[in-house]
């Protein structure tokens, strides 16, 4: 079989690259050990919430900002509007989930904490969390949901540094007798899809939510008709509701997983799960064909061009091993971002800067792995999303948004090569 | 200014004290122990965990290994819920000089220790992960101690009794009456209220810390501190406490603990009990050793690396090597020591032989408290052992098998319900989070607290012991402490798990921003 490109890694931003390489009418595969970090993190966009110690409130410049100061940076290699197309693209490509937001402003979205977390798009399941016009918020939980703390929530609310007042309080629900106890938040969510709990959660806060509050819940208002439970609850409560997102798995992020794979599989293009790319056969500084591992040997998938969205340390895209070495898993290719003294590679202090966050691979503009002297490893290999350096993600808040970034410009790079250069205006 | 009385002032929270403080209350003397931090926070909480039968000890110290299987023998029937028979292995890896198994068979019949050779292939049989070009094994009866549940044994045991135990009390000073100690002055590390303790004896059982309480006394005791490194492995890579068969050294003993297992251990002095820097030399010498015992070590998933001291006792001389200095405790009364009376110090020995070393301590107390009272220990079961039923690893499950929908787990890892969590956190009266953890073993499996942890923080905030900015402190300080044992070996598969955890609390929590 012959493919316009492989894709490796079936998280946001595998499945970004090559949803938009289908659209333009490419033969894709993706192959995957398994489901990717989507599974984990908020379905929300994080573009950039913090730019050091600072709370970002606008994205666009302070990304700007950013790849000023810090050149490796995954968003050096992109441009202003290439970011802004990337979230225009992805906001009606994900429809099913309806997502608000945009580039120029961050949300304000509460965390299972309670602490005011920026992201710049969200499903509107979730953003009618946002805090930055202040107001009364309750927060429900479910009493045997072990995963949410109202009370915690509300608490630190009411202490965030935030542009208007909020004032939060907590209510906690018993859920409907006869139900299993220590329910996950899969099989909440399960419920709402099936056995009507919203109906059961109408009626429990009939009577007990005030005229202006908006109603907080955990993230389980159902995988397959979240929006549409969503919907009833806002018509029929006449108030504002929104998911807060807790631990995973995540539930938001589950029916972002379904709604950019099944637009895959409707164009045709398969999703294979639970093998792994172990390295491709190459010629000329070109790949030709990618090696993948199934449960009973290696196939080849001869294709044009690969996109390596392996993740990073969390998903297997790279490792440490016992002896201090650190390496990208597929082709061992040059990484970026290394501490300098080989073998301190963690901090003493959990919050410390950590001298291995921000290992990865390191890209040219069309988003291919160079070497030390800035050369494409292959011309026709690009990374996408965790496995890059240069980004702290989880502290910058900017995980999904490299993904989604990353993984349009990587598709891009593969569709107009000469298209990508990146204007020095941006630089 | 308020005070407390007592016959007897228990100075150290570790197995000894906490034994001592049990001893003393049960031959009817009124008795009160402090400890400046958490029960088992210094050296008993940070020790492999091995009930030594004696065989590591056969050779070099033979009095320690008489010792050892005695108190074995004891602590298997008082101390029930604390010990895991796992029955021991000695084995002689490609590295070991065979002849030595002759040496340690005969070491073991002149100091009682029960030990049988048995051939290679049953041995491999039993411990199917070991070395298969290992040359001899030896059965010993091993076993694996829990020190928490030990050492809150004890002190629930002391209470039971009319004790008072007292963590989180640091002693600031002794009170002298002349040339006798009749007390201490101590702060609490909690509230911050100071105040006295009036005694009839006071027996310092401070451990590797004893010489810092010696000198308020003006008194000389020479403990050294011998730090030892411990690394916990996820699962159980072997299922008894595997040893290798040569003379003591570096990284030569690996046993299952709970869901773990935990290879030990580095000898390294230092000059001070609370400076116990890991050093990446050591990590990768205890990976190294690791993998002669069980191949493919390297690869397997470390969890937590962490440092103990031992308390090593010397009299007199230099010496060079700490695992040559004796592991039998000493007793010191300074009033022969140097005139000065009230005053007892205990100290050295090991966990294994605690008992033993309190009944030693009260025994000398009672001189001075108006003669011998009959020593319990060996008879009275601790509390939480009063069935004599040993523990078992499926204790946990077993008690949710019946009913798996009783009530919520908070900490998967452990298995840990919800209302046993919230008995603890009422037990306890604490606000942290690492003290539950000592108490449970909350957060003390693979994911290291990933998920338990925010669920804890909740439950501890909705329960009324803290408010906002106590649960946020807690959770924080939890995540400072638990990093100090996870960077260390971080590496593999652990990483991604780590990586995993920064997601959760920083990712999705947003834990940096937290109000404090």
């Amino acid at each position: 079989m012959s493919y316009d490109t492989v894709v490796v890694g079936a998280g946001l931003a595998g499945l970004t690259a090559a949803l938009r390489l289908t659209e333009h009418g490419q033969r894709v595969l993706v192959v995957a050990r398994g489901v990717g970090a989507t599974h984990l993190a908020p379905a929300t966009v994080d573009v950039l919430g913090y730019l050091g110690d600072a709370r970002v409130e606008n994205p666009a410049s302070s990304v700007a900002t950013l790849v000023a100061s810090s050149r490796d940076h995954p968003y050096g290699h992109i441009s202003a509007d290439q970011l802004a197309a990337a979230l225009d693209w992805f906001t009606t490509r994900a429809g099913a989930l309806s997502y608000v937001g945009g580039v120029e402003e961050n949300l304000l979205l509460p965390t299972a904490l309670g602490v005011p977390k920026p992201s710049a798009l969200a499903p509107r399941t979730m953003s009618g969390g946002d805090l930055r016009a202040g107001g009364r918020f309750v927060f429900v939980g479910f009493k045997g949901f072990k995963d949410f703390h109202p009370t915690l929530i509300a608490d630190n609310l009411a202490r965030a540094r935030l542009p208007a007042p909020v004032a939060a309080r907590a209510l906690e629900l018993e859920l409907p007798a006869g139900r299993r106890v220590d329910m996950s938040g899969r099989v909440i969510a399960g419920q709402f899809d099936t056995e009507n709990l919203s109906e059961w959660l109408i009626t429990a806060l009939q009577n007990r939510v005030e005229p202006d509050e908006h109603i907080g819940v955990p993230a389980v208002l159902g995988l397959r008709r979240a929006d549409e439970t969503w919907q009833k609850l806002e018509t029929r409560l006449g108030r504002k509701v929104f998911e807060v997102a807790t631990l995973p798995p995540s539930i938001p992020g589950i029916r972002l997983f379904d709604a950019l794979a099944s637009a895959l599989r409707a164009s045709g293009t398969r999703i294979v799960l639970g093998v792994r790319a172990v390295g491709a056969r190459t010629n000329g500084g070109r790949i030709e064909a990618v090696d993948v591992a199934n449960a009973t040997g290696t196939v080849s998938h001869r294709t044009d061009a690969m996109v390596l969205a392996s993740g990073g340390f969390a998903s297997g895209g790279l490792e440490l091993d016992s002896f201090g070495a650190t390496r990208e898993t597929v082709f061992d290719l040059p990484l970026i971002g290394m501490p300098e003294t080989d073998r301190v590679r963690f901090a003493p202090g959990y919050f410390d800067a950590q001298p291995l966050s921000a290992a990865g691979v390191g890209t040219d503009d069309q988003f291919r792995p160079v070497d030390a002297s800035g050369r494409p490893v292959y011309t026709n290999l690009h990374a996408a999303g965790a496995i890059l350096g240069g980004a702290v993600p989880w502290k910058e808040k900017s995980g999904t948004g490299i993904s989604v970034a990353t993984g349009y410009a990587a598709a891009g790079a593969i569709l107009a090569p000469a298209a990508q250069a990146v204007s020095e205006a941006v630089r | 200014m308020s005070s407390l009385e007592a016959d007897v002032l228990v100075i150290g929270g570790g197995s000894t004290g906490a034994g001592v403080a049990r001893d003393a209350a049960l031959r009817g003397f009124s008795t009160i122990l402090v400890e400046r931090r958490d029960l088992a926070d210094g050296t008993t909480g940070r020790f492999h965990g091995l009930l030594h039968s004696g065989g590591r000890y056969a050779v070099k110290d033979p009095s320690a290994a008489r010792e050892c299987i005695a108190e074995n023998r004891i602590l298997r029937v008082t101390a029930a819920d604390c010990v895991e028979d796992t029955g021991g292995l000695f084995v002689s890896t490609p590295w070991d000089d065979p002849e030595y198994g002759d040496q340690f068979l005969e070491g073991c019949r002149a100091t009682d220790v029960p030990a049988e050779e048995i051939p290679v292939a049953e041995a491999l049989r039993r411990e199917p992960r070991v070395n298969p070009d290992i040359r001899r094994a030896f059965l010993v009866p091993d076993a694996a101690l829990d020190p928490w549940k030990l050492v809150w044994g004890c002190a629930r045991s002391a209470e039971a009794h009319g004790a008072r135990i007292l963590p989180y009390h640091r002693v600031l000073d002794l009170e002298m009456d002349g040339e006798r100690v009749v007390g201490a002055h101590v702060r609490s590390e909690r509230s911050g209220e100071e105040f006295g303790i009036h005694a009839t004896v006071v027996i310092n059982a401070a451990g590797a810390w004893a010489g810092q309480i010696a000198d308020l006394a003006h008194c000389t005791v020479n403990v050294r501190a011998g730090m030892g490194l411990m690394i916990a492995m996820n699962h159980r890579l072997v299922h008894m406490c595997v040893n290798r068969c040569k003379r003591p050294s570096d990284g030569d003993i690996l046993l299952p603990l709970r869901t773990a297992c935990v290879i030990g251990t580095t000898d390294v002095f230092v000059p001070d009990p609370d400076q116990t820097e890991i050093r990446q030399e050591d990590i990768d010498l205890l990976l190294d050793e690791g993998e002669k015992l069980v191949p493919g070590f390297r690869q397997a998933r470390a969890l937590h690396a962490w440092a103990g001291v031992r308390p090593l006792f010397e009299d007199t001389a230099k010496v060079a090597e700490t695992r040559d200095v004796t592991r039998s405790h000493a007793l010191l009364d300074h009033s022969s020591r140097e005139g000065v009376a009230g005053f007892l110090t205990i100290t050295g020995g090991k966990t294994t032989t605690f008992r033993l070393m309190a009944e030693a301590a009260v025994d000398a107390a009672c001189e001075q408290l108006g003669g011998p009272r009959p020593c319990r220990t060996a008879e009275v079961p601790l509390a939480g052992s009063e069935s004599h039923e040993l523990y078992q690893i499926s204790h946990r499950l077993a008690a949710r098998e019946p009913v798996p929908q009783a009530e919520e787990i908070i900490c998967e890892c452990e298995l840990i319900t919800r209302s046993r969590l919230e008995e603890a956190i009422k037990q306890r009266d604490t606000t942290s989070l690492d003290d539950i953890r000592r108490l449970l073993r909350l957060a003390m499996g693979p994911c290291q607290g990933g998920f338990c942890i925010y669920r804890a923080t909740g439950i501890l905030h909705q329960g009324g012991q803290v408010d906002q900015a106590g649960a946020n402190q807690t959770l924080l300080d939890f995540l400072e402490e638990r990093w100090k044992g996870v960077h260390p070996i971080l590496h593999g598969d652990q990483l991604r798990q780590a990586r995993l955890d920064d997601w959760i609390f920083q990712g999705i929590l947003d834990v940096e921003h937290l109000p404090v």
